[in-house]
């Protein structure tokens, strides 16, 4: 396959780009170096010619940024084996995306047929090269440690890292799995699942652990009934020996009393509570004794104390006549209480009452009443206070109406005289406010004279047609800034540009000079010259050989010198070389940089001049002259807006001055309307002044006539009080004449009553004693008789002489009262007396009674009894003890029989027969305590064996477990399956490359030494293969003999060894499936000349089998390829 | 009379799943088979199905444990409680359902057997056998109780039926008979993928492994509900399980950078996505630059932001070759090589050196059967693992 020409139509920045690969002339190499730039767009046209050959990748494009990803297509002019010349298209359609010239789908098999299968990625591997693959590759391919296959096979393919890759899959399968390895995937992962495998087998239910679970349970509980049985059969045997130890001791118990109870009364047994009965009879028959003898002596005593208190006869006839005495009162009070003092009373009432009627007669003379009746004139208290209440509403009534006859003529007095009614003045105010709000006119002037003074100073630096800019409209602030900032930038960037230019063409000049110096330099000779005055020595002594004279032989001796000194020279010149070399760079790199900076300089001048232009029409637009700075459009600009806006406040500032005067004249029109009807009068002066000062007086008249209102109000109510005064006063004088009708009084006016009051009020309390004192001296007088009248008829009933009845009645009385109480006394005695001999006789008979019942119960309890001779307490203790022990062998019995109850007959015998045996019990309950602990050991592993059984269904899944073996195992499946790949790849590889270093050691290993060798020469002299046990070793041979193995060359070595397999691999391809083209991306900018010459040489052998294709930026390589080869085109990337 | 059917619930067996080394996933799914069964119990409940039907497998033979026996009763009871009796027949993995040896399972649970092959429920005979070795070579149906007439006759059978790859053969049935021996209805169990056959009245339901544990059974996590009324039996399949299976297939082959790869990555994913289930997805990927490390790498890189979404397993394969085109000359040799009888030796060699160091439940993974297998994937794995070194 061959590229003709290459059509970037739609692709990156190309639109209809073109770049055409002449056919070489015959014989000559296929050689194409495609100059350009760096970004000139090498990478894109590449990219383009493999997305042409292999189609366009997906997703987002690197290259779609001037054109759609759709709209990209490329297309190429391509020469096809056995297909002839072709043109293609290519566009990103996903299908039928090849088209022909015409845009008619083209099969894709012509393509990949002529590709020979490749994919994209093969192809770019095997036939494109960079600087950067270049270097890597060389460092790579030193991890093959010289093995042939793998250096052949990377020279093939183009594919550096086989070495690596063996090595990370086999490191892949080592880390999984390896012999006797401690820490792999595989071991680790496997002691996991054994450690999982326990715990679960630990864990799992199967069936014959839950048999084994269940035989446990069922024996241990056979086991725990075993020994609750035995158990139970030795509580049995203790119980029995208890029982028969009891029986024992029982009846040698009852064997005692027998014998004792034989010396006792015979009898049945006593009641239960005998002795306390027996013991209480005869406490009681003592008791009733002593009872007895002391009741009767009371009795004697008893009799004579009513023999000393006998009856009195007169005491009862006494008692009445005391008791009716004691009945009579005097004004309610017993008269018995007051007799002893109403004689020494009476007298001193008497004076009192007649001094009382003297004070009573002195009052009536104060009243000018002497001979009236007191009691006409007397009045009761309630109808003294009515008399009194009623003068001094008499005197409260006249005083009230003479000082509201006072008030009222005084209110008329200060009422004065009456003020005008005010006016309705609203609609007046309005119409003023209006006028008032549009009266102000100065201030209008002031902000129109503002405006103007204004205007006219803010365009006194504009021309004169600044108006005429403004209404053409000014440019937006932010495309001055904009303007300015890129013209400010721009100037910068120039200044720099120029200042970084002239600093390269200095560094230039110097590097240009330093090159001078080092190629002046003897030793600065390179291989190259020692050829030519090696070839040129040859020559000359050709010359010299056959024309054999002396010009010859000086010519000769001249080109021998020539070529010792340059081969010495060559030799002693390694750092001339060096210093040749940097400098040789160092003009190299100048220069770029110098033309770098000159482009950028050339540029920023272009970028000046395009700017110009829109600086020139932005200063007219600001009424500037062209060419001026763009630093004065913004001050231009912003006086000219503020020219404007000046110019646009004036005009508004008329405007409001005339809307004023029209609103000022409309207000005052309504004003005058307003108040003519209301009595203003603009004849009368300033119409407005008139209207502000009467609504300024507007309110002080309002309130003014408010309150000659409020006078007038007053005056009528006060004429009113005075009335109600004057009728109050009458009514008061009526009610008092009513009260006075009865009264002999000689002046019955209110004022005459005043004076009368404190003499009535006198009478009527002397009055009210006097009839009091009156009643009580009455009383007291009638008392004193009937004292006189009872005296007499005691003094007959106590049988006294009657001569004595002119004594005092009291002491009589008294007399009557003493017999009488004691009379009484001694009928209490006697009473009380015959009251106790009665109980006392009652209490005798009952105690001989019981004592007599006593004495019967104490014969029935012992009936039936021996011991007869004995005392009764006696009697009955020994009957008692006698019970006693007949009760203690009753119990023994049953103690003996209940002992044997719920016990084994056949264990009770033997236990019996073994009686008396001390160290019985202790050998039981030892023997219990062995059996009860087997019994709760055996319980124990019962409920625990229970317990697992349990358990075991209730315990917790291990889930977690099974699950974490389950990823364990797929993970193993797993890694053993890539493991296993991973070890039977490398074998199969390491097999594989043998057979390539086998099969191609012929003739590709001639390829790379004779590449190899081109580049190399005369550092090296050739490469060789050493078998060894591992493998095939690619080794280098030295001018002096000695071989080195590829690892240890140096990195720019290896590099050239790299190339020489990548360009003995294209030629084996160019042999065999046929050549395609080849493209190399600068490979040689870090070389020497010496080398690029190299290079390029070896780009003419590839050129010679196929397409050799060199982009390169670098001019002097160009310069170097036509040196180098010959016929080799030239093209310029396009624009 | 509504029906639920189920079989193959294997209680105890794990999922089989890198997918859960994902610690949140693998804590949610510790319990699956039982949380599915539950779920199950809780759908016939809700579903207030006249019988709940189990057609064998309901343990597993490799996860023997009578704790689970006892979460089955518990579960059945509960059924049982809620008014749904449970018809079960024991499969090739269901020893511990032994009555002699285990004891009856409750009320209302009614395990068919040879001693008691019929049981009737309502107007319905339920027939099945159940028989106690794991391999059975000869159908059962002969064996089978005839129809009852006047009933709805439904039998539950275990079987391969006509044989399913990658299903042990087990009481192998002609399809053809067992729809010919006058039942209404067949709930069939053994095999894990869900199928439904119709022969006029007649139905057979097969109705799936409701949790499925591997890849190989993505087809599962299905029950199958059964209304038999007056005409043909109706069916309709439920979706059950906790953690479902997908296939993803990706060529990255023509991906340019990265960024697309992951893009493909994510949009391919997302379509595995079920909404309130979890997903293990097995990545296939075509791609010459990236290796299945590589690819993992960045799937699950992509699948921390898709929920529910995990990684069961990732594969990259290379772009197959194109017929005719120029082979690379490593894999050739290769190739060449791998028919040389030296070289097969010493690769047999390595794999058994391997064999035997793997647990004994995975050991046959490396099968000497399977050499050209691995033979094919080395040269892969040698060619891609080249590319993407130096594509890196």
């Amino acid at each position: 396959m061959r590229l003709n020409r290459l059509d970037l139509i739609r692709y990156g920045r190309f639109k209809d780009a073109h770049i055409a690969f002449p056919m070489p002339a015959e014989g000559m190499p296929d050689v194409t170096i495609l100059f350009g730039r760096n970004e000139a767009g090498k990478s894109t046209a590449f990219n383009g010619f493999l997305e042409l050959l292999f189609g366009f990748k997906g997703g987002a494009h690197p290259y779609a940024f001037r054109f759609d990803r759709s709209d990209l297509v490329v297309g190429a002019e391509l020469d096809l084996p056995e297909r002839g010349t072709m043109v293609f298209r290519r566009n990103s359609k996903r299908t039928q995306s090849l088209l022909d010239a015409n845009d008619r789908p083209i099969n894709e098999a012509i393509l990949s047929g002529a590709l020979h299968g490749l994919t994209r990625d093969s192809y770019e591997e095997r036939f494109s090269l960079n600087e950067k693959g270049l270097r890597e590759g060389g460092e790579r391919i030193a991890g093959a440690q010289g093995d042939l296959g793998q250096l052949l096979h990377a020279g093939l393919s183009g594919l550096t890292g086989m070495a690596q890759t063996l090595d990370s899959l086999a490191e892949r399968a080592d880390r999984f799995y390896k012999k006797r390895g401690r820490g792999t995937v595989l071991k680790t992962g496997s002691d996991r699942l054994k450690e999982i495998g326990r715990e679960l087998r630990a864990d799992r239910l199967t069936t014959e652990r839950e048999r084994k679970l269940r035989h446990d349970r069922d024996r241990t509980l056979a086991d725990f009934e075993t020994a609750g049985a035995e158990l139970r059969q030795a509580y049995q045997r203790q119980a029995a020996s208890k029982a028969a130890e009891i029986w024992y001791d029982r009846t040698e118990e009852m064997g005692q009393l027998t014998e004792a109870l034989a010396n006792f009364p015979h009898g049945p047994n006593l009641a239960p509570d005998a002795a306390e009965r027996v013991a209480g009879l005869v406490e009681k028959i003592a008791a009733q004794s002593i009872r007895i003898t002391e009741a009767e002596e009371e009795i004697v005593k008893l009799d004579q104390i009513i023999e000393d208190h006998p009856i009195d006869n007169l005491a009862q006839p006494l008692t009445t006549e005391l008791d009716r005495l004691d009945q009579l009162t005097i004004a309610g009070a017993p008269l018995m209480g007051r007799a002893s003092t109403a004689r020494a009373d009476l007298d001193r009432r008497r004076e009192d009452r007649d001094k009382l009627r003297q004070q009573i007669d002195k009052a009536l003379v104060l009243l000018d009443v002497p001979d009236a009746p007191v009691s006409t004139v007397a009045l009761e208290a309630n109808d003294l206070e009515d008399l009194a209440t009623a003068v001094q509403e008499c005197l409260t009534a006249s005083l009230s109406a003479d000082a509201a006859k006072e008030a009222a003529e005084v209110a008329l007095a200060q009422h004065g005289k009456a003020p005008s009614e005010p006016q309705d003045l609203a609609a007046l105010r309005v119409t003023f406010d209006n006028w008032k709000a549009v009266a102000d006119m100065p201030s209008f002037e002031v902000t129109h004279g503002q405006a103007l003074a204004r205007l006219t100073k803010v365009t006194a630096g504009l021309p004169q047609y600044w108006t005429d800019l403004v209404a053409a409209g000014l440019p937006a602030q932010e495309t001055l800034d904009e303007v300015s900032r890129d013209w400010a930038t721009l100037t910068a960037d120039l200044a720099s540009a120029r200042k970084d230019l002239e600093a390269r063409a200095v560094e230039l000049v110097e590097a240009q000079a330093d090159l001078t110096t080092q190629e002046a330099a003897p030793d600065a000779v390179d291989i190259v010259k020692t050829e030519e005055t090696r070839r040129q020595r040859e020559i000359v002594w050709q010359q010299h050989r056959g024309d054999l004279t002396a010009e010859t032989a000086e010519q000769f001796e001249a080109a021998m010198y020539a070529d010792d000194s340059a081969r010495a020279h060559y030799l002693t010149g390694a750092e001339a070389r060096q210093r040749l070399l940097a400098a040789q760079g160092k003009v190299r790199s100048t220069e770029v940089r110098h033309q770098t900076a000159k482009t950028r300089h050339d540029d920023l001048i272009a970028q000046h001049d395009r700017l110009s232009e829109p600086c020139s029409r932005l200063a007219l637009a600001l009424g500037l002259k062209e060419g001026t700075p763009t630093s004065a459009f913004n001050a231009r600009q912003q006086a000219l807006t503020s020219a404007a806006e000046a110019a646009a406040d004036l005009s508004n500032a008329e405007k409001a001055l005339k809307d004023r005067l029209v609103q000022q004249k409309g207000a005052r029109d309504a004003l005058t309307a307003a108040a003519r009807p209301l009595g203003y009068d603009p004849a009368q002066g300033d119409l407005p002044t008139q209207i502000q000062r009467a609504l300024t007086l507007e309110d002080n008249d309002r309130n003014a006539w408010a309150k000659w209102q409020d006078g007038e109000k007053t005056i009528a109510e006060l004429d009113n009080k005075v009335e109600q005064a004057r009728d109050d006063f009458e009514t008061a004088l009526k009610k008092l004449e009513l009260l006075t009708a009865t009264l002999p009084l000689p002046d019955c006016s209110h004022e005459g009553i005043r004076a009368a009051l404190p003499h009535l009020r006198s009478l009527q309390q002397l009055y009210e004693e006097y009839k009091k004192l009156s009643v009580r001296i009455g009383a007291l007088e009638q008392a004193l008789a009937v004292l006189a009248d009872s005296a007499e008829r005691l003094t007959r009933v106590l049988g006294e002489p009657e001569n004595e009845a002119g004594a005092d009645p009291i002491h009589i009385i008294d007399r009557a009262r003493s017999r009488q109480t004691l009379a009484t006394r001694a009928d209490e005695k006697r009473a009380e007396a015959i009251l106790q001999r009665d109980r006392l006789d009652r209490s005798r008979r009952r105690a001989e009674t019981e004592r007599q019942d006593a004495n019967a119960d104490l014969e029935a309890s012992f009936e039936g009894q021996g011991g007869q001779n004995l005392m009764p307490r006696d009697r009955v203790e020994k009957l008692v003890e006698r019970d006693r022990l007949r009760t203690e062998k009753a119990t023994a019995e049953r103690d003996r029989q209940k002992a044997c109850e719920g016990i084994d007959a056949d264990l009770f015998a033997e236990e019996l027969d073994r009686m008396p045996d001390a160290t019985r019990a202790t050998e039981l309950e030892q023997a219990l305590q062995d059996v009860q602990l087997t019994r709760d050991s055996a319980r124990d592993a019962q409920r625990e064996a229970d317990r697992l059984y349990r358990e075991a269904f209730q315990a917790a899944d291990r889930s977690d477990l099974a699950t974490e073996q389950a990823i364990l195992l797929e993970e193993l499946r797993s890694g053993a399956r890539q493991a296993a790949v991973a070890r039977l790849g490398v074998l199969a590889a390491r097999g594989a490359l043998r057979r390539l270093a086998a099969e191609r050691r012929g003739s590709m290993l001639r390829d790379v030494e004779q590449a190899f060798l081109t580049m190399t020469t005369p550092a090296w002299t050739g490469v060789d293969v050493w078998t060894q046990t591992e493998g095939e070793r690619l080794v280098g041979i030295q001018p002096d003999g000695n071989t080195v193995p590829v690892e240890e060359m140096s990195t720019g070595t290896m590099g050239q060894l790299y190339f020489a397999l990548r360009l003995a691999g294209n030629r084996s391809f160019a042999r065999e499936p046929g050549p395609l083209p080849m493209v190399l991306d600068d490979i040689m900018e870090t070389f020497d000349d010496v080398r690029a010459r190299a290079a390029l040489q070896l780009c003419a052998e590839i050129g010679a089998t196929g397409q050799a294709i060199l982009f390169t930026h670098h001019a002097h390589l160009v310069e170097l390829a036509k040196d180098c080869i010959e016929g080799v085109a030239i093209v310029n990337m396009p624009d | 009379m509504r029906l639920l059917v189920s079989a193959d619930i294997h209680l105890g067996s794990p999922i089989r799943s890198v997918a859960l080394r994902n610690p949140e996933l693998g804590d949610r799914l510790k319990q699956a088979g039982r949380d599915t069964f539950v779920e199950i119990v809780d759908l016939a409940i809700a579903e207030q199905v006249d019988v709940f039907l189990l057609a064998g497998d309901i343990f597993d033979n490799g996860y023997p444990d009578l704790k689970s026996r006892a979460f089955l009763i518990t579960q059945l009871a509960r059924a049982s409680e809620a008014g749904v009796p449970t018809v079960l027949i024991r499969g090739n993995h269901d020893a511990l359902l032994d009555h002699n040896a285990h004891g009856d399972l409750g009320a209302n649970i009614h395990l068919l057997d040879k001693g008691a092959p019929t049981v009737d429920i309502g107007d319905a005979a339920f027939h099945g056998l159940s028989f106690d070795t794991a391999h059975v070579s000869k159908s059962f149906l002969p064996d089978y109780p005839g129809p009852v007439p006047g009933k709805r006759n439904i039998g539950l059978m275990h079987t391969s039926l006509d044989g399913a790859p990658g299903h042990d053969p087990y009481a192998p049935c002609a399809e053809g008979d067992l729809m010919a021996h006058g039942f209404d209805l067949w709930c069939l169990g053994h095999i894990h993928a869900p199928f439904e056959r119709v022969d006029g009245p007649v139905l057979a339901v097969m109705p799936g492994i409701p949790q499925p544990r591997h890849f190989g059974e993505r087809q599962g996590g299905t029950v199958t509900l059964v209304s038999l009324g007056d005409g043909a039996p109706e069916f309709e399949r439920r979706a059950v399980g906790r953690l479902g299976f997908s296939e993803c297939s990706l060529d990255l082959s023509a991906c340019s950078d990265q960024q697309e790869v992951l893009r493909n990555l994510r949009d391919g994913l997302l379509t595995a996505q079920v909404p309130g289930r979890d997903v293990a997805v097995r990545l296939h990927v075509t791609s010459d630059r990236h290796g299945t490390e590589f690819v993992t790498e960045l799937a699950s890189e992509v699948l921390d932001s898709i929920d529910g979404v995990f990684l069961d397993k990732v594969k990259s394969v290379p772009t197959p070759h194109q017929p005719g085109a120029e082979t690379d000359d490593l894999v050739r040799l290769m190739r060449e090589e791998l028919v040389e009888e030296g070289f097969r030796q010493a690769a047999l060699q390595q794999l058994e050196e391997l064999r035997f160091s793997m647990p004994s439940e995975i050991a046959d993974e490396l099968h000497e059967d399977s050499l050209d297998a691995f033979l094919e994937e080395a040269i892969a794995e040698v060619s891609l693992a080249l590319h993407a070194r130096t594509s890196q």
